[in-house]
């Protein structure tokens, strides 16, 4: 699920960017080393939106850097249970597939796949149907049931299944092709 | 605070469903049959129903336990949530409170105390059922049961779970990441390296595959079977849930508060006007808590009217709120019903009387002479005489019992020898015996009908119609049986006297009942409860002081008498 929040952050900079556009660099840095970063807390961050405030600076001792306390805002993306998300499918194998949804990769086990799709091994390995409509195989879009998050501090992971209604590869026929 | 009964049912029904195959073994015991205490756990809750607040040594005492592994359970309950448990520093002051909560509200099963002067601050732990939280508990759990099978039954929400067959390492799904290997297709155990297998559920890990068609549709029927099984063999329990769920829930509230509040309700029941023994009421205004030397403080559980039982019951226990009626499927289930006593007990007062004159004779004349008061005499010596013939009754069984059952008879059979030989009188083995009955009590009668003996109890009922009175009014007084013994105990002896010619009538008509049941009952051998297991006898012996006995004897065999001929006039 996308969250639009406020965020904080100490930003550090170097003294080389004093100067006039002191705050397009404080910006363009947060956005380099923030965007893109997963906190076990708030979730995949997807992009600042804005910049609330910036606080006073502090003069580091020694180094002449300066800490700058940045308010922000951004989209983050966090992954629930029981949540369902549309993923591309990465990989197959015997155990099951991965997929992915954005930043997160979802792993969904043999036994979470109806129990008429079979594995198919060889150089494309993939499930299918026993009439062979239905395929998954990489790059596929599923839609998927998240069923449980392995949430570390810079990591999340998740379970899903596709033993479900209205689950499975998505029949859509411009995305398949 | 709501009627209780309904919600001991629901603790009794719970601790035979769950309960019933706990056992708490010490690391360090021997695993032999006498160490094999399963059901101790039920026996345990069972007696919490019957009680309020109640001293954990006490409780020991009663049910004939090791304080250490009444500890043990109870901290185990503790932890399920079943049991209040409080702990305190208290001095014999404080035991003496607690006393008097005791005694005021009647439940009776508090022991004669005469070492309360030595308590120095000693820790004293209480515990008492909680029962708002063990309907939640119970709830919860079958909620529980009932999800975990379902999920598994439609594989819904299961995290697949992942096993290394060479090191036994075991991974879950979400660790799918990290497990896959660039060469093949299998998962790879980080330590070893090995190929890991998908481990089935673990409610039927017996089939470990890669889950094919086979195995699936098995599974998936075993978890059917599971799922109704588990439905049907709870239903009465969850019946009762349901029945319990509008009823307002028994609170005893805190240590603190329960002996004040009993206290106090003691303290009015005793100032009732009608009461007809002068000497009770100033009693127990002294349990009070007024520091008045008073005398004859052990005697208090002789001394109470049936007025002031009465009076206490309404506000204290609360027993006698109206009950609903039982469908017939329920009464079979092992429980105390105020109905099923109050036709039961009736004969039983009456026929331990007349049956004393004859077994006094005996050596146990020196027990009865050293009490003053006659009344109290008569009674002790009816008890005592249920509680021989109840002691024949138990020779006969255990006879049955040693040749059906030869592993644990060895044991049981040499505490008994010992016992006798270290010169213990009579007496304590009737004690013991009598305990028997308390944990036999807990048993589903097996085939009672209800309708078939109340025809009896009439019959006896016109041969001495004064005494019937009396007994009805105390017995619909409340369901706790001490109370009854009680009122009998401080009844004037005219009306006994009058009560023993009429008992030797009845006593012919009885002696016939009782053969019948006797011979029902070595046909029917020890399988009539399941609780009665040789180990419990051995539990039982265990230590108890000779001066102790005599006192508690006294108060016990009232209590026992009557639950014993409950037992034997069982049709």
């Amino acid at each position: 699920m996308f969250f639009h929040i406020v965020l904080e952050r100490n930003m550090q900079l170097h003294p080389r960017h004093f100067g006039r556009d002191l705050r397009d660099k404080i910006v363009s840095k947060l956005m380099k080393d923030v965007e893109g970063t997963c906190s076990g807390r708030h979730g995949f961050i997807v992009a600042i939106t804005g910049i609330e405030s910036v606080g006073k600076g502090l003069i580091r001792d020694g180094t002449g850097f300066v800490t700058f306390p940045v308010k922000y805002q951004c989209v983050v993306f966090r992954p629930f249970k029981g949540e369902v998300v549309e993923a591309v499918v990465t990989m197959v194998n015997k155990m099951g597939f991965f997929a992915e949804a954005g930043p997160v990769q979802i792993f969904v086990s043999n036994h979470l796949i109806p129990d008429d799709m079979e594995f198919q091994s060889g150089d494309m390995p993939n499930y299918t149907t026993s009439d062979g409509s239905v395929k998954i195989q990489k790059d596929s879009e599923v839609r998927l049931k998240i069923i449980g998050t392995r949430v570390d501090a810079t990591e999340i992971f998740c379970i899903g299944t596709i033993k479900d209604d209205f689950l499975g590869v998505i029949s859509d026929p411009g995305a398949t092709s | 605070m709501g009627s209780i009964e309904p919600f001991n049912r629901l603790v009794k029904l719970a601790a035979r469903a769950f309960y019933d195959d706990i056992t708490t073994k010490g690391e360090n015991q021997p695993k032999t049959g006498r160490s094999d205490n399963r059901g101790i756990a039920v026996v345990i809750l069972d007696a919490l129903t019957r009680r309020q607040w109640v001293r954990e040594e006490d409780l020991a005492k009663d049910l004939k336990l090791h304080t250490k592994q009444l500890r043990r359970t109870l901290r185990f309950f503790e932890e399920e949530k079943l049991v209040t448990r409080d702990h305190r520093k208290e001095t014999a002051k404080g035991a003496k409170i607690y006393n008097a909560a005791v005694a005021a509200t009647g439940d009776g099963q508090q022991t004669g105390r005469e070492g309360d002067e030595k308590l120095k601050m000693h820790t004293h732990s209480y515990c008492c059922l909680d029962y708002a939280q063990i309907y939640d508990v119970v709830r919860y759990r079958l909620h529980r049961m009932k999800k975990k099978l379902k999920d598994e039954l439609e594989s819904k929400n299961t995290v697949q779970e992942y096993i290394c067959p060479s090191c036994n390492k075991r991974y879950t799904a979400l660790d799918a990441l990290r497990l896959i290997s660039p060469y093949d297709e299998y998962f790879h155990c980080e330590s070893c390296n090995g190929v890991l297998v998908a481990e089935s559920d673990k409610l039927t890990s017996q089939d470990i595959g890669d889950g094919d068609d086979n195995v699936r549709r098995r599974r998936h029927e075993k978890l059917k079977d599971l799922l109704t099984n588990m439905e049907d063999q709870l239903k009465p329990l969850i019946d009762q849930l349901g029945r319990v769920k509008d009823l307002p829930v028994p609170e005893f509230g805190s240590l603190q508060a329960w002996e004040v509040r009993a206290n106090a309700a003691g303290r009015t029941g005793n100032g009732d006007p009608n009461s007809n023994d002068p000497s009770k009421s100033s009693q127990g205004l002294g349990f009070g808590g007024t520091p008045m030397p008073y005398v004859g403080e052990t005697k208090v559980e002789v001394a109470f009217t049936g007025d002031d039982e009465k009076g206490e019951n309404i506000k204290s226990i609360n027993t006698n709120a109206p009950m609903k009626i039982l469908p017939p499927w329920m009464l079979k289930e092992g429980m105390n019903y105020t109905k099923e006593q109050l036709g039961e007990t009736k004969p039983e007062a009456n026929l331990g009387g007349k049956s004393v004159e004859s077994e006094l004779s005996d050596d146990k004349k020196s027990a009865t002479v050293n009490n003053e008061a006659k009344s109290i005499q008569d009674e002790y010596v009816k008890a005592y005489y249920a509680a021989i013939l109840e002691r024949q009754r138990e020779q006969e069984e255990m006879v049955k019992a040693q040749e059906s059952s030869n592993t644990s008879t060895s044991a049981e059979v040499s505490t008994m020898l010992t016992d006798r030989q270290v010169g213990m009188k009579s007496k304590r083995n009737d004690y013991d015996r009598e305990d028997d009955v308390e944990w036999e009590e807990a048993a589903p009668p097996t085939s009672s009908t209800s309708v078939h003996y109340k025809v009896d109890l009439n019959v006896e009922a016109e041969a001495f119609e004064d005494d019937e009175d009396d007994d009805i009014d105390w017995e619909e007084g409340g369901s706790s049986s001490t109370k009854h013994e009680r009122v009998h105990a401080s009844r004037p002896l005219s009306s006994t006297a009058v009560r023993r010619d009429s008992r030797k009538e009845f006593m012919q008509k009885r002696h016939s009942i009782g053969s019948l049941q006797r011979e029902a009952e070595k046909i029917e051998g020890s399988s009539g409860s399941p609780w009665h297991r040789p180990e419990m006898d051995v539990l039982q012996k265990c230590d108890h002081d000779e001066s102790d006995i005599e006192s508690r004897f006294l108060a016990k065999t009232f209590v026992k008498t009557k639950k014993l001929l409950v037992h034997v006039l069982q049709p």
